[in-house]
């Protein structure tokens, strides 16, 4: 029946989160200048805003010690070309990331602990999964959100279990985590996230035609990805960290009531305090005895 | 009553077709023209379907041409009519062109004027047709609620008079021949007397506003040949306009002689304002422009809704609009009118009225429902279900009674005559009612002769 209001968004359009990561480490030492690859991602960002007038894009930036948002297209003023003839998308967020690249230098300045090469990827995926909440319980009709990771720098083992939480979070509100990894290895965390929210995971093999690779992958609209073939991920590393020394391990130990992972024997779980058996072998008997207990 | 036309859902003849497959029916040479220019690049690539705005993107800057047979693995088999579609309307639009390589294989390629334009749009961000006028020379510009506010007063305005109606107290400057171009296939012109409305007067007045726009907006430019204009200028201008920002001044004199006599018209439309400073005139673009190459689905100019329909069948409509009080009227009875406040009553005869006047059962639940106040359209259902059975039910009521001319035969001078006829009338699937006991039958109208015929060879 035609009974239906008719729907108030059409089937393309779109809230794209993206994850910028400026992590000075990684940048510093990568052949690819961040200025070229700036110019990649604005243009790429240009034509999602071209796709579709409805279309939103929000920015967060990933430093080393903090993120922030740095653009947010619902917000900018009306395009007019300002004074210096660079277009208000541009001018507006390269201020915006120096801005924050200054103030993210500055906090690890401050930190004793001394300069960690991993960014923040957790607390941007956690900021931008606030926002896709945001856009959820702004009313019954909504865009439709997806987040885009765009990683250069290695995964910090210490963010393990706050990465995962943020993933499975996506995953429980539907929301797809595509990444487009440009860093020399892959990224265990970035391969998960994107395959547990059936998102795309691309490491780009020719970072020269990256805004090739974006348009043709990233761009790709919800609607579209039931009809287009997309690349598929070739395969996933699902290797775990341990919450003892964030460690990343193929075979270790699961508390058997909270699920946590060590990587060496334990008396007592660290996350909910169960205590374990003294021995593997007793371990096993005594299981095998307190099952059998109850029958008896 | 025929039930045929009846029965079947309300056959919509007035479609409102979008204002792209007017660009797409434009001649080759002037749609290259059009392309010459990087917004309207901009605003066709924001009108094609989601698959075609994803293959231009990948396309754009592949400098030599694809076959056709690669692209379509691009897709999933279950995709391909998505995708021939897709095809199609690129193809239409001469954004992609197609031809044959050596070995017979379709190959396609991007529109070179396109593709450079729309490059420079990605890479140097959004262009604007104008310049908007430096504020200081524009002091008192209105403010977006208020520009609204006067685009939906135009709208309504245009659309009383459009409708003949006595409300409309504001003459707009829309000439009377203009009007009467309008209103063709709205009206139906009598002989003497006002002209009568057509059914599809009330299916027009029952679609938003921009399904409404895109009608209208389609005639004017369908009949601008009548007036000397070529379309494609026309349809070009209008692509323009709707790239502009609302809410900005614009610089009349930036506009050719023709172009201030469009925008005149669309002055009267609500899609745009127009202002008089000290020395110079500027137009300021409505939503209702800047909407207008946006597809129809996202409709983001849909209004608040306002009505709330009770259990008891009364109606009580939030709104000061003389139109709003007009559509109301269509299929109720209005009983008074406060202020801010039309109160009404959902009545057999106010619907028997609407039905008569070829409005279908589902178009005026469908309005009500999409015009309900913020407080009930947010419960499921908004509009009582008993209130929505009762109009289908009353719709349906009409359809009960099927006609058919018909002929009775009785005095038979036997039964077995009786029981021949029966059966003959049987053989020509007429037979529409039969009492063996009285000796008397209705046979359909149609057969009748060959009736006839049979009870004279029977004497």
């Amino acid at each position: 029946m035609a009974s239906a209001p008719s729907k108030l968004y059409a089937d393309d359009v779109s809230v794209l989160v993206v994850l910028l990561d400026t992590n000075p480490f990684f940048w510093s030492s990568f052949a690819f200048p961040f200025s070229k690859f700036l110019s990649h991602f604005l243009s790429f960002l240009n034509s999602i805003l071209v796709l579709n007038q409805l279309n939103q894009v929000v920015v967060i930036a990933t430093g080393c010690n903090s993120c922030d948002y740095i653009y947010d297209s619902s917000m900018a003023t009306s395009p007019s070309i300002e004074s210096g003839r660079m277009p208000a998308l541009c001018s507006d967020l390269l201020q915006k990331l120096e801005e924050f690249v200054t103030r993210d230098e500055h906090l690890g300045k401050q930190d004793s602990l001394g300069p960690t090469t991993s960014s923040l990827l957790s607390g941007s995926l956690s900021m931008a999964l606030c926002y896709i909440q945001r856009i959820f319980r702004s009313g019954p009709l909504h865009p439709q959100p997806r987040i885009l990771c765009l990683q250069g720098s290695s995964d910090g083992p210490e963010q393990y279990v706050a990465i995962m939480n943020a993933i499975f979070s996506a995953q429980r509100s539907m929301v797809p985590i595509d990444s487009c990894y440009i860093g020399s290895n892959n990224s265990a965390f970035l391969q998960q996230a994107s395959y547990i929210t059936g998102g795309v995971y691309q490491k780009p093999q020719q970072l020269d035609g990256l805004f090739q690779y974006l348009l043709t992958v990233f761009a790709t609209d919800l609607h579209s990805r039931t009809f287009l073939q997309l690349p598929k991920s070739v395969g996933v590393d699902f290797r775990a960290s341990c919450f003892c020394h964030k460690k990343t391990i193929d075979m270790g130990y699961i508390c058997s009531v909270c699920l946590s992972i060590f990587c060496k024997h334990h008396k007592k779980c660290s996350t909910c305090g169960s205590v374990f058996g003294q021995a593997h072998a007793d371990v096993a008997s005594a299981s095998n005895l307190k099952r059998k207990t109850p029958e008896t | 009553m025929n039930s045929a036309s009846r029965g079947r859902m309300p056959q919509v003849k007035i479609i409102a077709k979008n204002f792209m497959d007017m660009v797409a029916s434009l001649p080759a040479m002037k749609l290259d023209k059009l392309y010459e220019n990087a917004f309207i690049c901009g605003a066709i690539l924001r009108s094609l379907p989601p698959l075609a705005k994803k293959y231009v993107i990948q396309m754009l800057y592949i400098d030599v041409p694809i076959t056709a047979k690669s692209m379509e693995e691009w897709v999933f088999p279950d995709g391909s009519s998505m995708h021939r579609v897709a095809i199609d309307r690129l193809i239409k639009l001469r954004i992609f062109t197609d031809t044959a390589d050596r070995r017979r294989e379709t190959t396609y390629r991007i529109n070179p004027t396109f593709q450079t334009n729309l490059q420079k749009l990605l890479t140097l961000g959004e262009v604007l047709p104008r310049e908007p006028m430096p504020s200081d020379i524009t002091v008192r510009l209105p403010s977006l609620e208020d520009l609204e506010v006067y685009a939906l007063e135009q709208w309504e305005c245009f659309l009383l008079q459009l409708i003949n109606s006595a409300q409309a107290e504001r003459p707009s400057n829309i000439s009377s021949s203009m009007m009467r171009i309008l209103q063709r296939g709205l009206l139906s012109q009598r002989e003497k007397g006002a002209p009568r409305l057509t059914e599809s007067v009330f299916q027009f007045l029952l679609m938003d506003t921009n399904a409404q726009l895109w009608y209208i907006i389609r005639e004017y430019i369908s009949n601008s040949e009548e007036r000397d204009v070529d379309p494609a200028d026309l349809i070009s201008f209008l692509l323009e306009l709707s790239c502009h920002v609302t809410g900005k001044a614009y610089n009349s004199n930036t506009l050719t002689e023709i172009q201030k006599s469009w925008i005149k018209d669309l002055t009267d439309l609500g899609l745009v304002k127009l202002q008089q400073g000290m020395n110079e005139s500027w137009f300021i673009p409505t939503k209702l422009a800047t909407n207008l190459s946006v597809c129809l689905t996202d409709s983001s100019s849909r209004k608040q809704g306002f009505v709330v329909v009770e259990t008891n069948f009364r109606l009580y409509a939030y709104s000061t609009s003389k139109l709003h009080c007009e559509i109301l009227r269509l299929f109720s009875r209005i009983e008074y009118q406060l202020p801010n406040l039309i109160v009404g009553a959902i009545t057999k005869e106010s619907l028997y009225n609407a039905f008569e006047n070829g409005i279908a059962a589902e178009q005026i639940i469908t309005f009500l429902q999409q015009n309900s106040h913020p407080r009930v359209a947010e419960r499921m259902p908004s509009i009582p279900e008993n209130v929505t059975d009762q109009i289908r039910l009353w719709e349906s009521d009409l359809n009960r009674v099927e006609m058919t001319p018909a002929h009775y035969y009785d005095e038979f001078p036997s039964r077995d005559v009786f029981e021949a006829a029966c059966d003959y009338a049987r053989e020509w699937n007429g037979l529409l009612w039969e009492d063996s006991k009285t000796m008397r039958l209705v046979v359909k109208a149609e057969i009748h002769m060959h009736m006839r015929e049979h009870l004279r060879r029977q004497k």
